[in-house]
């Protein structure tokens, strides 16, 4: 497939509704062609609006939007040429699969025998050959979402939106997809943006992610970055599990579960004891309650046949200060 | 490719018939006055379409348009004054006073623009008439005559116990013979037409008693035999003379009240000498002939000449004639809504 | 004890059942008797049967103009009001209208109010106007009257409408002109067609309205029965009840046939 990807620029865009609230708050965005992108946050925070501004879905209050170095601010949606898939599939359900796929063909005019090869090849790519003359309603949830995904991708996009895409497919079939959708994006070269309230999905899937919180961008980094070293209170709390330390003022400090050790008392280390112990099959989560009176989370691998730790056992923790994080805001 | 050819075609007809109502109008205002009309439907609307309407737009040059869907009223009520949508209404006497009382007809005619009305029997142009009325039927008993009943000489024969259920009348808010069969009872068990108290206690004796809306009902329930004896004006049985049909009309000896078939002319009537000249032409003899045998009408006109068939049951000689009670309807009219309530208390429980 | 219970409660709920289709079929039986009984009025047992009240009613020519009169205003109110109803309908789900609420309740009205009134309503409107009472304005009376049901099942269609679907035609490159008539007509039709199959009943059966509407030689179906059943009762209203029957299943059948009632739209 010789898709053409597309950097994406955000400049300092806002939008609110009511004139008071800002859904999206001076966000700016420089995603690179190819590159598979989340727009990661709980409910509200702004990463739909952002992305549906993308589309051309929602006007711009303010700032630009600027896709393959064109300013596309004012382009209406039709004419944006970008690939979208949504949440609720959004199929067309009077038109058959193949009527589906071929749609944003047909708009674009092309010679019915290239629509009719290129269905073919896109269906043949998300293993739905034979699907061709069935309706949506007679396809399973993971069926109509790849139906979804060759209608968004035989148009070859340079740029491809994808609402939580995989939101309504239960775990397995959730999972399956992801990397399915990761497979073809990378074998398309497309530029994807992803939208997402799922940090496990966005740490999978994506080379950065932009965490929003609020309208606003909290931390843009690699998944790696953004769980190892998270610059805001915020991140460090929406992704995983993490133990917070106040400081002084607003700041904080911050260490990950699986980066504090559990040692015997009386070799120094913060003392305290085992409080809870949940057995998790690859890792043990246990609570500590330090002689300090902080609760600590601690995430130990089971290595060979280590017995889970006792209620009420006396333990030191320790870790290496590099791994604590300082926190802003 | 039929499917397509037959929607076409009705969505072009559609739109002629649509066109042609735009065009219609101007066309008649550029040639002819048109006169417009109520008229009954039925035989008598049969005969009015086939031949009397047709004979008489031609000899003046006109075109009528003769309404026959009811209620006539409420249309003229609802037209404006200026411009109604009658010239001439044809209509039952209670009918016409309650026009009158409105406003909505004029009150009488003159015989200089309906030379005609010099022939008429008394009773067509009397008080009781506005307008004019050129025909009438009789209100009287119809009867079954293979029910071993003895033919009826008095309104009170209805009342026999025997009748119990078997007896027909109507609704008398919205029938005009029930209401003259009421003021019947008034005048036959108390002292006179407007003795309600008496009506009302000589109704309730006729229960238990089956109540029809229209006289076209009530000639089904003769002929079904669902009534033995019931109130029934005589064209309403003549006209199944020649069928073998085992009924008969009688004239009770207290008299019948008339069934009076009146025209009369809305005030602003835009083609009033038209409107005249429609009247005069009802009331001429060859067209009160026609009607007269058409439907078993008694003719207004003194000067017509029925066959003798009609000749011999019709109501039309002043002897004959004599025997027609005129029903005192504005007096009614003005009374109708307390009339309606206690007659609806009295016939339901 | 609990076998029997489940069998009454079975027994019953067929019981009323069959009461019920009963109930609704036993004036059409009735209707359908009348029609073939020789006599002129309604007897039980029927005496025999005969097709003369039905060469009675297409052999008179009153019967004939009325029910062809009937027949076209009908299939102009169900174009009409489909037009119009969905029209309103879109408008008054998508338009962002300020009251929409109230206007929507504004539309509905025609059904809260008495049809006769509506009618004389009308009538007067007409004859003020000078308009007189051309077959465009029944048109246009039915219409009006009949425009809330094509509403109201469009609304119910849009209510449950996925607007995600008319985005992904957009961002597929359909401008809007093209997602109306490739996405959101196909999509709202179920909803409109039905609506314009009690449009098309509603104007065929009209009689409050027709009433005050209709000409002299003009009149439609119901209209001139009515006349009719004043002057001569007998079983030609029987056979014209049984001949609209037919014809409005035929039409109902062939706009399923047509244009396709069954509905694909997750409701």
């Amino acid at each position: 497939m010789n898709t053409t990807s597309a950097s994406i620029r955000l400049d300092a865009v806002s939008k609110s509704y009511d004139g008071r609230v800002m859904a999206v708050d001076d966000v700016t965005l420089d995603i690179q062609p190819g590159e598979f992108f989340s727009l990661l946050g709980p409910s509200g925070c702004g990463k739909t609006t952002t992305l549906r501004m993308i589309a051309g879905f929602e006007s711009v209050d303010r700032g630009r939007v600027v896709v393959g170095g064109t300013d596309i601010t004012d382009v209406p949606v039709h004419k944006r040429d970008m690939g979208m898939v949504f949440q609720s599939y959004a199929l067309f359900p009077h038109r058959t699969v193949a009527e589906n796929v071929a749609f944003g063909l047909r708009m674009r005019a092309l010679p019915k025998a290239e629509i009719t090869e290129r269905v073919k090849a896109a269906l043949a790519l998300v293993e739905l050959t034979g699907y061709e003359d069935r309706r949506p309603g007679q396809l399973s949830g993971g069926q109509q979402q790849r139906v979804a995904l060759a209608r968004a991708t035989v148009i070859r996009p340079p740029v491809l939106l994808c609402d939580e895409p995989l939101g309504a497919l239960d775990r397995k079939l959730r999972q399956q997809m992801q990397f399915e959708l990761k497979q073809l994006q990378k074998q398309l070269g497309v530029t994807l943006v992803f939208v997402t309230h799922d940090q496990e999905e966005a740490l999978a899937m994506s080379d950065r992610i932009a965490v929003m919180n609020a309208g606003r961008i909290e931390q843009i980094g690699t998944p790696a970055e953004i769980y190892e070293r998270p610059k805001t209170r915020f991140v460090a709390d929406f992704i995983g599990e993490i133990n917070l330390f106040d400081g002084v003022g607003s700041s904080a400090s911050a260490i990950r579960p699986e980066k504090v050790v559990i040692g015997a008392p009386g070799n120094g280390g913060l003392p305290g004891r085992i409080e809870t112990a949940n057995f998790l099959g690859g890792h043990t989560l246990y609570r500590v309650t330090a002689d300090d009176g902080r609760q600590i989370l601690v995430k130990e691998t089971n290595i060979g046949d280590r017995p889970t730790r006792a209620i009420g056992e006396p333990v030191a923790l320790s870790w290496d200060p590099a791994d604590m994080v300082q926190l802003e805001g | 490719m039929t499917k397509r050819t037959i929607s076409r075609r009705t969505v072009m007809q559609v739109g002629a018939a649509a066109a042609a109502t735009f065009a219609a109008p101007a066309i008649l205002h550029a040639q002819t006055a048109t006169l417009k009309i109520t008229t009954w439907g039925g035989k008598w609307g049969e005969i009015m379409k086939g031949s009397v309407l047709p004979a008489f737009e031609k000899e003046h040059k006109c075109s009528v348009s003769a309404d026959q869907a009811f209620p006539f009223v409420p249309k003229l009520q609802a037209s404006p004054k200026k411009d109604p949508i009658y010239d001439v209404l044809h209509t039952n006497s209670n009918e016409q006073w309650k026009c009158l009382v409105e406003g909505l007809v004029e009150p009488k005619l003159d015989t200089k623009k309906v030379p005609n009305l010099a022939d008429v029997y008394p009773y067509a142009i009397s008080e009781s008439i506005v307008g004019v009325s050129i025909f009438t039927s009789a209100i009287g008993l119809g009867y079954r005559t293979d029910k071993g009943l003895a033919k009826p000489t008095s309104w009170k024969d209805l009342a026999d116990p025997k009748l119990a259920g078997m007896r027909g009348g109507y609704l008398i808010p919205v029938n005009s013979l029930g209401q003259a069969h009421l003021m019947m009872l008034g005048k036959i068990y108390g002292k006179g037409f407007q003795d309600l108290d008496a009506a009302y206690k000589a109704l309730e004796q006729l229960k238990p008693i089956k109540l029809f809306d229209f006289t076209g009902q009530m000639e089904k329930a003769f002929l079904s035999a669902e009534v033995s004896m019931g109130v029934i004006h005589d064209s309403g049985i003549y006209r199944y003379d020649g069928q073998n049909q085992p009924i008969d009309f009688a004239i009770p000896k207290e008299g019948v009240p008339a069934l009076e078939q009146v025209l009369s002319v809305t005030p602003g009537s835009k083609v009033k000498e038209l409107a005249y000249a429609y009247i005069n032409y009802m009331l001429r003899p060859d067209v009160q002939k026609q009607l007269a045998e058409g439907v078993w009408y008694s003719p207004s006109n003194k000067k017509v000449n029925l066959d003798a068939k009609y000749d011999a049951r019709l109501f039309n000689t002043p002897e004959k004639v004599a025997q027609l009670i005129q029903m005192p309807w504005k007096w009614y009219n003005e009374r109708k809504d307390d009339i309606d309530t206690r007659v609806a208390r009295i016939l339901k429980s | 004890m609990s076998a029997r219970r489940f069998d009454a409660g079975r027994a019953g709920y067929f019981a009323l059942n069959g009461a019920i289709v009963t109930f609704l079929l036993a004036p059409i039986a009735i209707v359908a008797v009348f029609a073939v009984n020789p006599t002129p009025y309604i007897s039980f047992p029927p005496v025999g049967v005969t097709l003369r009240w039905f060469e009675k009613f297409f052999s008179s020519e009153d019967f004939m103009n009325a029910l062809w009169l009937s027949l076209q205003v009908a299939v102009a109110v169900l174009v009409l009001s489909m037009l119009i109803g969905a029209a309103c309908a879109l408008a008054l789900a998508r338009g962002n209208l300020p009251g929409a609420r109230v206007l929507t309740a504004f539309f509905m009205s025609p059904l809260m109010l008495p049809a006769i009134l509506t009618g004389l309503a009308l009538f007067q409107i007409y004859l003020l106007a000078g308009i007189g009472r051309p077959v465009w304005g029944l048109i246009m009376g039915h219409t009006l009257v009949a425009v809330p049901y094509v509403l109201r099942t469009t609304l119910a269609v849009l209510h449950n409408f996925d607007r995600r679907i008319e985005e992904a035609a957009a961002i597929l490159g359909a401008s809007p002109v093209r997602i109306f008539f490739e996405v959101t007509l196909p999509l709202i039709r179920p909803g409109v067609v039905a609506g314009g199959i009690f449009a098309f009943i509603v104007s065929f059966d009209q009689f409050p309205i027709s009433l005050f509407l209709v000409l002299p030689k003009g009149e439609t179906l119901p209209v001139v029965l009515f006349n009719y059943m004043k002057f001569d009762l007998d079983g030609a209203i029987a056979a014209a009840s049984m001949v609209s029957i037919v014809m409005a299943i035929s039409v109902v059948l062939l706009l399923e046939k047509l244009i396709g009632l069954k509905a694909y739209v997750k409701l």
